[in-house]
């Protein structure tokens, strides 16, 4: 079966792994996250095992260990509709992963869709989508949108894949 | 109101009321109860607060109270304690029971194979209990797992191990391996090029084989020998020879690297022993086998020569002990012939076709035999036979191992053995109670040898004779007897 690593990034609980949560097959348990800043989770979407990486969040006092984004073949990156700047933050986030690992398939979701001081105005949203980055409106309650999010990354995923072999 | 009150009044005024309510309130045990609870928990905050010294007084007393506690209803405690100490219990059973079975599995293998042998004879030339060979041969270590996981991603690219691990799923753990790989390096060295080698978990070892694109994680239950990291490095580097293409590019694709458990099998495979190892199968050498051969072939002639020589002589002491009138008191091998001593009685017969077809030929015996005349029955019969040839109308015969000669004879014959007869009677060697004179012979002898005319006299004797043994006839008593008659 074919194998791809992904990672979450985004900002201190913003709900990268409460997102996964519902979704995924629990290997480790959350204390990975504040112990080495890592948990590791598998699901398998069209005969693709996606191997999930949830990173642990950035906050002012640490920056996101960029070392476990070696050899990950896409990106979710997480920001808190109710936050407005950890959106912000996705594009500095961004140029970090394109620094560790070069450009990769990457997808945005905007999460907490179900709160109701969930905002994205539309120059945000223009903003991210200038980035050719795929935008869900996610909710870790109901788990709206994210089987939806892995789906379009791993298609991106194998498109990219076919045209490298292509070329 | 006295004096003393009226000056109490002046100096304490109205308080008084106060005073006794308040001496009321510390005298009553109820109220001062009631004064401490209010205060109990806040105090007990602020001296934790403040420092330890409530722990410090109070851990004896709380210790002392605990014990008795459990003595008092141990089954209480022990269904609170049960949800934490259960999960331990059972692991620690678990793990003792799998290494065990381990043991008891590689310890039958050995004690039937040619290693246990060897252990055996080990054992018996050094001194050291066998069992205690077995075992420090049996569980020096095992490998339970290998994993070969992509540097990068943290992907695995392949695996092979005990089926019942019942560990994680592989790829998890392979990122995991990945993931601590990379904590460990950021936290402690920073460098790119530190890498985790070796970790103990519990009774396993993990060690980790680093290569450029790969690195080989091996997960081993005892304590592994150095020259398994040397062989695990020597894997990890076949495997990136055989495969260096699809290592730089792998892309979360197994099935590119197709037969990789050829190589990772083997490292399962030389689990057990270290002296295992370098060891190779001794190849089959002919020249020391033939020498073997020869000494096995000579062996085994000399030794069927032996017992060839011990089973004649026993034929040979069966057949002659089963003849009548032999008795052999000696017989050995000498020079190739059977020398046999012992007594032979001339008219005996020796078994020689007999022994000839048990393969003793005649010539092959050297008899030095005294003669001697045996007195076995079938010998005296045999004897009796060729000297007395007895007439017709009589009969030799044993009788609860007598012999006998019974019948009618004629008065010549018996007058012609008479004497012998009579002798071998008295020497007890024949019986002749039923020995008779046939009726003509006696009267012819009657009428020519002793003369007596025919006549009632002559008839009367006969008739006598006829029912007398032999041996107990007497002719005188018969003639006196017709003379006696014939006066008359």
């Amino acid at each position: 079966m074919q194998k791809r690593k992904i990672c979450m990034v985004g900002d201190f609980a913003v709900g990268k792994t409460s997102l996964t949560q519902r979704f995924v097959n629990n290997s480790f348990s959350e204390k990975y996250l504040t112990t080495i800043g890592v948990k590791i989770d598998n699901v398998v979407v069209d005969d693709t095992k996606l191997i999930i990486w949830d990173v642990a969040g950035r906050d002012s006092l640490s920056p996101i260990n960029t070392n476990y984004l070696s050899g990950a073949a896409g990106i979710v990156m997480v920001a808190d509709g109710t936050r407005p700047e950890t959106v912000e933050s996705l594009h500095t986030l961004a140029e970090m992963v394109v620094e560790k690992i070069g450009q990769v398939p990457c997808v945005v979701a905007i999460n907490k869709y179900d709160h109701n001081a969930f905002k994205l105005d539309d120059e945000q949203q223009n903003k991210l989508t200038s980035q050719g980055w795929d935008i869900f409106k996610t909710s870790a309650l109901t788990g709206d949108k994210v089987p939806e999010l892995f789906q379009v990354l791993n298609n991106a995923i194998g498109a990219v894949t076919s045209v490298g072999e292509e070329a | 109101m006295s004096q003393l009150d009226e000056l109490r009044q002046i100096i304490v005024g109205d308080n008084t009321e106060q005073l006794s309510a308040l001496k009321d309130r510390i005298e009553s045990v109820e109220e001062r109860t009631r004064d401490v609870s209010e205060v109990l928990a806040p105090a007990i905050d602020a001296t934790m607060r403040r420092d330890d010294s409530l722990i410090q007084a109070l851990s004896d007393p709380v210790s002392e109270s605990l014990k008795r506690a459990i003595r008092i209803e141990p089954d209480a405690y022990a269904e609170i304690l049960y949800p934490a100490i259960a999960p331990s219990i059972r692991t620690a059973i678990a793990q003792a029971i799998s290494s065990m079975l381990a043991t008891i599995n590689k310890t039958i293998e050995s004690a039937t194979t040619v290693g246990g042998l060897k252990a055996r004879f080990k054992s018996i030339r050094t001194g050291v209990p066998y069992a205690e060979l077995l075992l420090r041969q049996s569980l020096l270590f095992r490998v339970e797992h290998l994993y070969l996981i992509d540097r990068d991603s943290g992907l695995l690219i392949g695996e092979c191990g005990a089926e019942d691990q019942g560990l994680m799923d592989s790829d998890a753990v392979s990122a995991m391996f990945s993931a601590i790989q990379s904590f460990v390096q950021d936290s402690f060295s920073g460098r790119e090029d530190d890498r985790l080698t070796d970790f103990k978990v519990g009774e396993h070892t993990i060690w980790i084989a680093h290569g450029p694109n790969a690195m080989l994680a091996c997960v081993i239950l005892g304590d592994p020998p150095a020259a398994l990291k040397i062989r695990l490095y020597e894997t990890l580097e076949s495997i990136r020879i055989r495969y260096a293409e699809q290592l730089q590019h792998y892309d979360g694709d197994a099935s590119q690297f197709a037969r990789l458990d050829d190589y990772m099998q083997p490292m399962l495979q030389s689990q057990l022993r270290e002296e295992e190892l370098p060891e190779e199968k001794p190849k089959l050498q002919m020249g020391p086998l033939l020498v073997y051969l020869v000494i096995a072939a000579a062996l085994g002639y000399l030794i069927f020569q032996a017992l060839d020589r011990e089973s004649k002589l026993s034929t040979l002491h069966r057949y002659f002990d089963e003849a009548p009138g032999v008795v052999v008191t000696k017989a050995n091998w000498q020079d190739g012939k059977i020398v046999v001593e012992g007594l032979l009685d001339p008219d005996a017969t020796l078994p020689f076709k007999t022994l000839s077809a048990h393969g003793i030929e005649q010539e092959k015996l050297q008899l030095n035999l005294t003669p001697f005349r045996s007195l076995e029955t079938e010998m005296e019969l045999r004897r009796f036979e060729k000297e007395l040839d007895p007439p017709e109308g009589t009969i030799l015969s044993v009788e609860n191992g007598v012999l006998n000669l019974s019948g009618r004879a004629s008065v010549i014959w018996l007058l012609r053995h008479d004497e012998r007869l009579r002798q071998l009677q008295a020497d007890r060697r024949l019986g002749l109670s039923n020995l008779f004179a046939t009726d003509g012979s006696l009267n012819s002898y009657l009428a020519t040898t002793l003369n007596i005319p025919a006549g009632p006299g002559r008839s009367e004797a006969l008739a006598k004779l006829s029912q007398t043994p032999w041996v107990e006839i007497s002719f005188t008593e018969i003639l006196r007897d017709l003379l006696r008659s014939n006066r008359r």
